[in-house]
């Protein structure tokens, strides 16, 4: 698979202040990526840079192995800002049609439709008269004029009601079967769990984990065995070296651990007499909120 | 090219939409027009010649408006909305972009001269010869050069309604104190030592004497081209300095 994006080393400071520190990591032909992080992390500048927007202080951002800002380069890339209004004194149609215009190969007006469910009202509507939801959908088809290989979206569905998000990401998992490689922020991590297929998470301008959401969830994870049992068996347990934390929640015994195997082995070999035995993965939200709180403590 | 043409024609598309400019450019002129030359009896002994210079006024004060006003808002709206950013990461040239809005605000203006001649031409009968029609309407869309500047200046602004509130007392102020609306000679003296200094004053001035058969004064051209200068320098200046800022 060829290299899309190559981001060597980058770095962006502001004054005295550092948004991006030494990132590094390149994205193949046909990848679905989220980048993914607390505000102020570095996903915005990061985005940026790659779009050409703002140059990094130091170190390199590749599109296509050439400069972002190259007209070659946008004319291969689509892409969603956020909190854009388009310009007003249009139709949506007109609007469209003169983005097309833009690029060298668009896509046809028909497929636009097709893919961002665009009525035939609202493309006779004026782009000021738009409703929110409306206007995020006329920027995403703004995003595939030119037919891109390269779409990036900036918190795409902020503003969508459910059923919007969902035929979103359809059409995103469309796009993506079509070969085009996809880059998107987002802040609901539900979203990059499900969607993405690879996660690039930041924290206070550094890269702290890149992998598939569930070598993320894998590698650092908490799991719990809970089960039911005599309240006396919290202080006895807690003395071994398996168990990272013990709780009691009503009757209900909670043992955080990395090797629940060994736990269930610790249940049976104490004769802890334990029913309703029941295995737990940690969560992506915890993931993440104990990556991002570790760097906070280090920081 | 074809790019180009294209970008031209949605540029004044959205001019021609656009409420506000209908509004000031082209209908409060005409209205001021009608209601000054037929409405209240101004008194002037040469009804003729008063029509004809007071059609350049309008004239004059539409051109002025659009320029300052349509030009700087929308530079203000098309920064704070995220639209100048969208449009930098489009294939499309930042040259073409640029040469669209001016070439589609310059026909706008040719657009709003010819209307308000026309209608002056319906109202009084106002006549003038080929060369004088042209010549003053050259006249106005080269004048306009200065108050351009000005709206790319004001379209360094912050916020939108800041933009439209500045604009709008900078426009009443150059066109009352440059006498678009009433000759400079019924103001005391004061304020017309100062007025003829003002770009307004000189920019009416210069189509006030082509009507009257006479060339524009050399002061007129000079003043102008030296208002346009500084605009030009200082709105430059600041946007540099709100670049540093960003980047």
């Amino acid at each position: 698979m060829r290299e899309i994006v190559k981001v060597e080393r980058a770095s962006k400071t502001y004054k005295e202040h550092r948004a991006v520190h030494d990132v590094s990591f390149s994205i193949r032909e046909g990848e679905i990526v989220a980048i993914l992080g607390p505000n102020g992390a570095g996903k915005t500048t990061t985005l940026s840079m790659i779009l050409g927007l703002i140059k990094p202080t130091s170190g390199e951002v590749r599109l296509f192995g050439k400069e972002p800002t190259e007209r070659t380069v946008r004319e291969r890339m689509g892409m969603m800002l956020q909190e854009v209004s388009v310009m007003g004194g249009l139709k949506v149609k007109e609007l469209l049609e003169l983005f097309r215009h833009y690029y060298p190969n668009p896509l046809a007006l028909k497929e636009i439709i097709a893919l961002t469910a665009l009525t035939e009202s609202e493309l006779g509507m004026r782009v000021e008269k738009l409703s929110g939801g409306q206007k995020r959908r006329l920027n995403f088809a703004l995003s595939l004029a030119g037919n891109p290989d390269l779409l990036l979206f900036d918190e795409p569905t902020v503003g969508m009601d459910t059923t919007s998000r969902q035929r979103f990401w359809h059409t995103v998992h469309t796009l993506s079967e079509q070969g085009k490689t996809i880059i998107f922020t987002t802040h609901y991590l539900q979203e990059a769990d499900d969607v993405a297929k690879r996660i690039v998470l930041f924290n206070q301008g550094r890269i702290v984990a890149d992998d598939t959401p569930s070598a993320i969830k894998g590698k650092i994870t908490k799991s719990y065995v809970t089960f039911k049992a005599k309240p006396q068996w919290v202080k006895l347990l807690a003395g071994f070296p398996e168990v990272i934390d013990i709780r009691q929640e009503d009757d209900i015994i909670r043992v955080e651990t990395e090797d629940t195997d060994a736990v269930l082995a610790l249940l049976f070999h104490e004769r802890v007499g334990a029913s309703s035995i029941r295995i737990e993965q940690g969560k992506l939200d915890e993931v993440f909120e104990r990556l991002t709180a570790d760097m906070k403590e280090v920081g | 090219m074809k790019l180009l043409l294209m970008q031209c024609k949605v540029e004044m598309l959205r001019i021609l939409r656009n409420p506000y400019y209908v509004f000031w450019s082209l209908l409060m002129p005409i209205l001021f027009y009608f209601i000054f030359t037929k409405v209240v009896n101004t008194g002037v002994p040469d009804q003729g010649e008063w029509q004809a210079r007071y059609l350049m006024s309008m004239t004059v004060f539409s051109v002025m408006g659009s320029s300052m006003m349509t030009l700087g808002i929308r530079l203000v709206q098309e920064k704070t909305q995220g639209w100048s950013t969208l449009m930098r990461i489009t294939p499309l040239p930042d040259s073409i972009y640029f040469i669209g809005q001016m070439v589609g605000q310059t026909i706008i203006h040719v657009f709003a001269i010819a209307v308000i001649f026309t209608a002056g031409a319906l109202i009084n009968h106002v006549s003038l010869s080929v060369s004088e029609w042209v010549l003053s309407g050259l006249w106005i869309l080269a004048g306009s050069a200065p108050f351009l500047a000005i709206g790319t200046l004001v379209g360094t602004m912050k916020k939108v309604d800041t933009a439209s509130a500045v604009s709008n007392v900078i426009y009443m102020v150059l066109a009352i104190t440059g006498g678009l609306w009433m000759p400079l000679e019924i103001m005391p003296k004061l304020m017309q030592s100062i007025g003829h200094w003002l770009p307004s004053y000189n920019y009416g001035n210069g189509a006030w004497m082509i009507v009257r058969g006479e060339a524009p004064e050399l002061s007129n051209v000079w003043i102008l081209l030296g208002y346009f200068v500084v605009f030009m320098l200082v709105s430059k200046y600041i946007r540099r300095k709100q670049e540093a800022g960003v980047s």
